[in-house]
């Protein structure tokens, strides 16, 4: 979970990236790091742990630092799981601590099991750290509009999002960096609400 | 219950204080307490060296990847990771649960004298983070100084 340091005054949130292989999870990282605004020294390297074909193994790894929050320094650090089924235990680790998820769907008529499955072990690995979905802040995003054999977002809405809270949902099409900042704020600007909101002090 | 509690000044000095004395008795390069989600709590000695955070974040991973290896292999007391190098080493001690503590040192040191003094090192930060936690274990974070000046765009795309 965050970490706060009153004393440098400075919040850590973790955010990951999760979905099925192939999805976009590692291209949205990549159009963050390469098109984000920041000052010198806000924006961390972009780390990736990937195999010889570029397929993620453990992790990538994006720190960044929020110019337009005052009072706190705050810093993003972004993650993505590797999508391969095999990887799952991988999955589980990069998973501890998390604040807030963005799921990267793949909007191909074909990958749509996969989405589904993705999102079920989403569900099965948060269980086992003994989180709960439901209580953690998380967005959709629905990935390769550009491409000609994907389902109306309709469709995909009922899919992924056919729940008794909706989240917000974005399409996206990551490699042009299209809805990947809008999905990013809107994890962001949940996150500090929810911070915000659980601890404002209640008067009676 | 969050994994850490929220820390103040005082939490932060004692942390600093041990590991600015483990880096004294061992000849250390640099000393972190990190978090098992891979955040960098506090650390001493030379920061300019390395990326810490990133640095934090691949040490907590490496660790755990270990934890479920000693899991795999039926072993309850996989506490610590020693990674050998030419130039530099690095040691990982669990402190608790939730948090480790990384000593980066120079191949030439030795690597008892860090295992030796890394232990009672790690103790102190854990008593220092459990006081943290009985201090009130119903406090949330207070971000009350947090100043959100436009919730919808907090990072910009640059325009080219």
């Amino acid at each position: 979970m965050a970490i706060i340091n009153q004393a440098t005054k400075e919040l850590q949130v973790k955010i990951v990236y999760y979905g099925p292989a192939m999805g976009g999870k590692t291209t949205n990282l990549v159009q963050v790091h390469d098109h984000v605004q920041t000052a010198a020294g806000n924006k961390g390297k972009l780390v990736s742990l990937a195999t010889s074909s570029d397929r993620t193994l453990f992790f990538d790894f994006l720190p960044i630092e929020a110019m337009s929050i005052k009072g706190f320094r705050t810093k993003f650090q972004l993650y993505t799981v590797p999508g391969q089924v095999i990887y799952n235990t991988t999955r589980q680790l990069v998973l501890r601590g998390v604040d807030g998820i963005v799921f990267v769907a793949d909007s191909q008529y074909e990958k749509m099991s996969e989405n589904v499955e993705s999102f079920q072990n989403l569900e099965e690995n948060l269980r086992s750290l003994k989180l709960n979905l439901a209580d953690i802040p998380y967005v959709l995003q629905y990935n390769k509009r550009d491409l000609p054999n994907v389902a109306p977002m309709e469709y995909m809405e009922f899919i992924l999002n056919n729940r008794e809270v909706q989240v917000p949902a974005f399409s996206s099409v990551a490699h042009k960096c299209e809805g990947v900042f809008e999905t990013l704020n809107m994890i962001t600007r949940m996150l500090l609400n929810k911070f915000i909101s659980q601890n404002t002090p209640q008067y009676a | 219950m969050a994994t850490l509690p929220q820390l103040l000044e005082e939490d932060i000095q004692q942390l600093d204080e041990a590991l600015r004395e483990l880096l004294k008795q061992t000849d250390a390069t640099t000393a972190l307490v990190i978090d098992q989600g891979g955040f960098l709590i506090t650390q001493h000695g030379d920061d300019r060296k390395f990326d810490l955070t990133t640095i934090a974040a691949l040490a907590s991973g490496a660790y755990m990847a270990n934890q479920t290896i000693a899991n795999l292999v039926h072993e309850t007391n996989f506490n610590s990771v020693y990674q050998h190098g030419e130039k530099f080493s690095m040691f990982t001690l669990a402190v608790d649960e939730h948090c480790m503590l990384v000593v980066i040192f120079q191949a030439g040191v030795s690597v008892g004298a860090v295992k030796y003094f890394a232990t009672p090192a790690a103790e102190k930060i854990r008593k220092q983070l459990k006081e943290a936690h009985q201090r009130d274990p119903a406090e949330g974070l207070d971000l009350s100084v947090l100043n959100l000046a436009d919730p919808s765009e907090v990072f910009k795309r640059k325009r080219h």
